[in-house]
């Protein structure tokens, strides 16, 4: 590449930034669109009247903290769908632990763009939240056991884990207005409470020592 | 084309780690360490009249200042090996002890680690048995027998056998002949709030049936002390916590036994 191929190169970049560093021109003055599919073409429909309290979509979850997998359901909100509350029900088998546990997990999730390519494809490039899980088992406490001799013998619970997560999702547009309206696969990053108070404390420990990966399907039903 | 980007996701895929729990068992890596370096231990030391080991302990959490505890150990003069007097693990989580034996494997002599009362906590003492072994083990170093004992009573409620006196007893029916002399190493000493304190003198009079008992060694208390607990002679040598940035360094010869408390 000579230098004069580098420069407009340079240039071209430049036009490309600053085209999406300005402000958009509003509908009113830029050409009528073909099509009136907007990039985001998520839309909050939502339940009527009785139907409110019905989740929107299922769920299934392979690792992340909530056992070797899990199942739940949850409701998404806001007008673009940007909220969603899941509960999950995971489940640790015995031959990873040193009884069969069940751990329940509740989830928020923000999810705030969606990107649409192909006809029926989305991207969300960034799916970010919090969850907390509880798991069964006397191992384990969420008030310390009156044998210890002062009230905060251990600082921390053991049962009650926060965990933090990162992660990308691509959904399918399903064409029939049947029960299953989308399906979306994504995967996440997750760092617990207890790891990053380890992390905090230590130079030698870093982010990628600490980041557990986890994948999942997401089902979304009626709206 | 395509293969090159779906090569290096999955490469990244593999890369991270998955968790089905952060107390879930599926240890990864080296298991039962104590036992392949006992057998180090005892190949390397035999028929040896001097040995020099160190002790260190509660490492938990503190992952920088275990990493400059191996570094300066690895520059320690004729170190035989070294004994961790417990608390690998804060909360008892598999990812602690894992992180603790990575960096304790880099260790150019052999170790071995002790039960800490942390170390038992939730799903911890499984995790402590599939990656170092059993909490009561013995070895011999040169003519010295090394009795460790797990002695964190209170977690475990009267459910076990805490100290285990039946593993002292068969300790003491099969005292190698090759060994002279005994030090005994636990995580907590009688006394503290861990020690099953109702059979504290009866676990001393115990290990006191042990040939010439030099000392004994523990943590726990998270600063170095040397007591003379039950007032009969018999040392009790606390080691700092690794934040401290200490460790012990132990002499023992056909004299007797020297100790100097090293900072790093």
């Amino acid at each position: 590449m000579n230098a004069s191929h580098f420069r407009q190169a340079i240039a071209f970049m430049l036009c490309l930034c600053m085209q999406t560093a300005l402000p958009q021109p509003s509908a009113d003055n830029w050409p009528a669109p073909e099509t009136k599919q907007t990039l985001d073409r998520r839309v909050h429909q939502g339940y009527e009247s009785w139907e409110r309290p019905l989740p929107t979509h299922v769920k299934a979850q392979y690792a992340g903290g909530m056992g070797f997998l899990s199942f739940g359901a949850g409701w998404d909100y806001g007008r673009k769908c940007r909220w969603e509350t899941d509960i999950l029900i995971g489940f640790l088998p015995k031959a990873y632990s040193n009884r069969t546990h069940t751990i329940y997990t509740l989830k928020q999730n923000y999810i705030p763009w969606s990107i649409s390519c192909c006809d029926r494809f989305a991207i969300e490039p960034l799916t970010c939240g919090v969850y907390l899980n509880l798991i069964s088992g006397e191992d384990y406490w969420v008030r310390e056991p009156d044998r210890y001799p002062d009230a905060k013998y251990y600082w921390f619970t053991s049962r009650l884990r926060t965990f933090f997560y990162i992660g990308q999702r691509f959904t399918y547009y399903l064409k029939s207005e049947t029960l299953l309206r989308n399906i979306t696969l994504f995967y996440e990053f997750s760092v617990n409470d207890l790891d990053m108070v380890s992390a905090f404390g230590n130079r030698s420990l870093g982010i990628s020592d600490i980041a557990c990966f986890s994948v999942g399907i997401k089902f979304q039903l009626f709206r | 084309m395509m293969k090159r980007p779906l090569f290096l996701l999955f490469a990244a895929v593999t890369a991270c780690k998955v968790e089905y729990h952060p107390y879930d068992t599926r240890v990864h890596g080296e298991r039962n360490i104590n036992e392949k370096n006992i057998a180090r231990i005892e190949a390397a030391t035999e028929g040896k009249q001097t040995i020099r080991f160190a002790v260190i302990s509660d490492t938990q959490q503190w992952y920088d200042e275990t990493e400059k505890a191996v570094e300066a150990l690895n520059d320690c003069d004729g170190l035989d090996f070294v004994i961790h007097t417990g608390d690998l693990a804060d909360f008892g989580m598999r990812s602690e002890f894992e992180r603790q034996r990575d960096i304790l494997n880099k260790l150019h002599v052999p170790y071995v680690t002790i039960l800490g009362n942390h170390d038992c906590l939730a799903t911890g003492e499984t995790i402590f048995r599939m990656i170092f072994g059993s909490p009561d083990y013995a070895f011999t170093a040169g003519e010295v027998r090394f009795i460790c004992l797990n002695t964190n009573a209170l977690e475990f409620d009267h459910s076990e056998s805490v100290p285990n006196f039946h593993f002292i007893e068969q300790e003491l029916a099969n005292f190698p002949p090759n060994a002279k002399k005994t030090i005994v190493a636990m995580h907590a000493k009688p006394f503290s709030e861990q020690f099953d304190n109702n059979v504290a003198k009866v676990f001393q009079y115990a290990i006191r049936q042990f040939p010439d008992l030099q000392c004994c060694l523990n943590g726990h208390g998270h600063k170095f002390t040397i007591d003379d607990l039950f007032e009969d002679g018999v040392l009790y040598y606390q080691c700092d916590n690794i934040e401290k940035r200490t460790y012990l360094l132990f002499t023992v010869d056909e004299k007797g036994y020297a100790y100097e408390c090293i900072a790093f």
